[in-house]
């Protein structure tokens, strides 16, 4: 199933828009038109086999890796070409696969330096309410590097936090934690969606995945394969096939 | 950014041991014989060269081998400015030093500084061997000849002025680097510089500020060394054994520390000078610095800063650097 072409421009408000996305790595299309609205406060997670492309999707969004076709809108405003970091400024947080982390900064450092380019004066306030929020407190002098698995994904998740985005994409966040730190990121996810924030979660974890999210999208071979949610997703045919390798 | 009650006390802790120190440097003339002023003098400009390549180095992660060359042009521009006609007074030329250098390093570094490891490292030595033949060839440094400058006989004045440029330079990159957004950016781009570009960073900018920097203060220590010596060449102002001493001191005191340079600089150049007086030149010596950077790099990896203070990432900061390599 290819995506559907979206009529949008400027004046559409909506936090993420993504129109006909392609990428390629050489003679490999990673993404293959991919289209995705995201409304404000929505919750939306991505799904797909190993290599379906969704974490590329992520890096395209966020100015990580260029287009090659197809546009990307934040809040109404074309960034397609833009800079990482003027994306980042735009509104759009993220986390990554594997935590990237600053690992000679204390868990306090990382914090505030996820602050530099916003309020600066008020960041070690607001490092010590997100430290509190996620429970780190206890760590937020270590350095980064000494930390968890868990509780690294929890202080990169704290970083986005820290900065106030419109759109957060959090690339399985939940990735082999603890199940009290899954608690905890899915009550920080639920408490910032009330206040209008927009996510995009890639996740493998059906459990979360059906507790968190407003509408999933499958993607396959890079490409949008189905969208729905969880309960149609689950009965659909073609991600059966695709996703959970199994004949109905 | 010291925001909790241990930080704080350990920053007035930190600034009592300055001013301690400050008061120490302030007298050490009365107490000891021209010569080994002139040794100490030696070191405070080294101390102070060793902490601007450390801003680049250390704290953004790129090993530069060219500010050899923006110790030149400061050496250069005060020689040039203090000559018979033009004539400006010595301190009159440190602001134009700094200026030139500065805008050359940004004119350098918007290049070279999105290049990566040692192709970084190689763009730079190249630009400071094409900055030396220059020197050799112009008519306006002397060519091989180089240049002369009024001779000021006041070794006092030289080891105030060498203690004020490396406080300045000490103090003010403590700050920069603690307590300041451009701090935090250096810092994190060093770590993961796609992490920090996600955050908002533009790390592109950040890292020729880093640079136009550094060079700032290399080109203010070469200003003052021209006048101290009242006589410059190419070889003696932008030689690579500058950079490589430079690299070599912060390595041994502490990569990416604010005061391991300082006790690297101080401690390999009297060895420096132990050398030179028992074997009458500093062909040892070059062995000797090989020998210590092989030496710290397997056994020290975080300085002998980490000796005093302990650093306990030492070894993954230089294999972060080294990896970009």
């Amino acid at each position: 199933m290819s995506s559907p072409a979206i009529k949008t421009s400027s004046a559409d408000k909506s936090p993420l828009v993504l129109e006909s996305v392609v990428k390629r790595f050489g003679g490999v299309t990673a993404v293959a038109g991919v289209s995705l609205v995201v409304a404000p406060g929505e919750v939306v997670g991505v799904i797909g086999p190993n290599g379906s492309g969704k974490s590329t999707l992520f890096s395209l969004a966020a100015g990580g890796l260029p287009v090659d076709e197809g546009r990307i809108w934040l809040d109404g405003v074309d960034v397609t070409g833009q800079p990482t970091w003027r994306i980042a400024r735009s509104g759009i947080g993220r986390t990554f696969q594997i935590p990237s982390l600053f690992d000679n900064m204390s868990v306090r450092e990382n914090l505030l330096a996820a602050a530099v380019e916003g309020d600066w004066k008020g960041a070690p306030v607001r490092a010590e309410e997100v430290a509190e929020m996620l429970q780190i407190t206890h760590v937020i002098n270590n350095l980064a590097s000494e930390l968890s698995g868990g509780q690294q994904k929890l202080l990169e998740f704290g970083r986005v936090c820290m900065r106030d985005p419109k759109v957060i994409l959090l690339d399985e966040v939940t990735a082999g934690v603890h199940p009290n730190i899954r608690r905890i990121i899915l009550e920080v996810i639920r408490r910032l969606r009330q206040t209008g924030i927009t996510f995009l979660i890639i996740e493998h974890d059906m459990e979360m995945v059906r507790e968190i999210c407003d509408r999933l999208i499958v993607m396959n071979m890079g490409e949008v394969v189905a969208e729905g949610s969880f309960d149609d997703i689950a009965s659909n045919v073609e991600v059966q096939q695709a996703y959970l390798g199994r004949q109905s | 950014m010291a925001s909790n009650p241990g930080q704080v006390r350990g920053n007035l802790f930190r600034l009592a041991a300055i001013a301690v120190g400050l008061l120490a440097l302030g007298v050490v003339p009365a107490f000891i014989d021209p010569y080994s002023l002139r040794i100490v003098t030696g070191a405070l400009m080294w101390a102070g060269l060793a902490c601007a390549w450390n801003i680049v180095g250390g704290y953004a992660g790129y090993i530069s081998f060219g500010h050899s060359a923006f110790f030149g042009i400061g050496a250069y521009t005060t020689a040039i400015l203090m000559q018979a006609g033009i004539g400006m007074p010595f301190l009159a030329t440190l602001l134009p030093s700094v200026v030139i250098a500065m805008i050359v390093a940004a004119i350098i570094g918007g290049p070279t500084m999105r290049l990566r490891g040692a192709y970084f490292a190689i763009a730079t030595w190249a630009f400071a061997e094409m900055l030396m033949q220059l020197a050799t060839i112009l008519d306006i440094t002397g060519g091989t000849g180089g240049l002369s400058l009024p001779a000021y006989l006041n070794e006092f004045f030289f080891y105030y002025t060498m203690l004020a440029a490396a406080a300045a330079s000490f103090l003010g990159v403590w700050y920069l680097i603690e307590y300041t957004r451009f701090g935090f950016r250096l810092k994190a781009l060093r770590d993961h510089e796609p992490a920090a570009e996600a955050m908002g960073i533009r790390t592109n900018l950040v890292k020729v500020q880093a640079f136009a920097l550094s060079a700032a203060i290399t080109a203010l220590f070469g200003s003052v060394f021209a006048y101290w010596t009242t006589y410059i060449d190419p070889m003696s102002v932008m030689g690579p054994e500058i950079t490589d001493q430079m690299v070599v001191m912060v390595l041994l005191g502490g990569l990416g520390t604010i005061w391991g340079p300082a006790l690297g600089a101080v401690v390999l150049w009297i060895t420096n000078r132990y050398i030179w007086s028992t074997f009458g030149d500093t062909v040892v010596y070059l062995p000797v610095l090989g020998l210590i950077i092989a030496m710290v790099v397997l056994f020290l990896p975080n300085g002998l800063i980490s000796l005093i203070v302990g650093r306990r990432r030492g070894r993954e900061l230089i294999s972060r650097i080294l990896r970009k390599f």
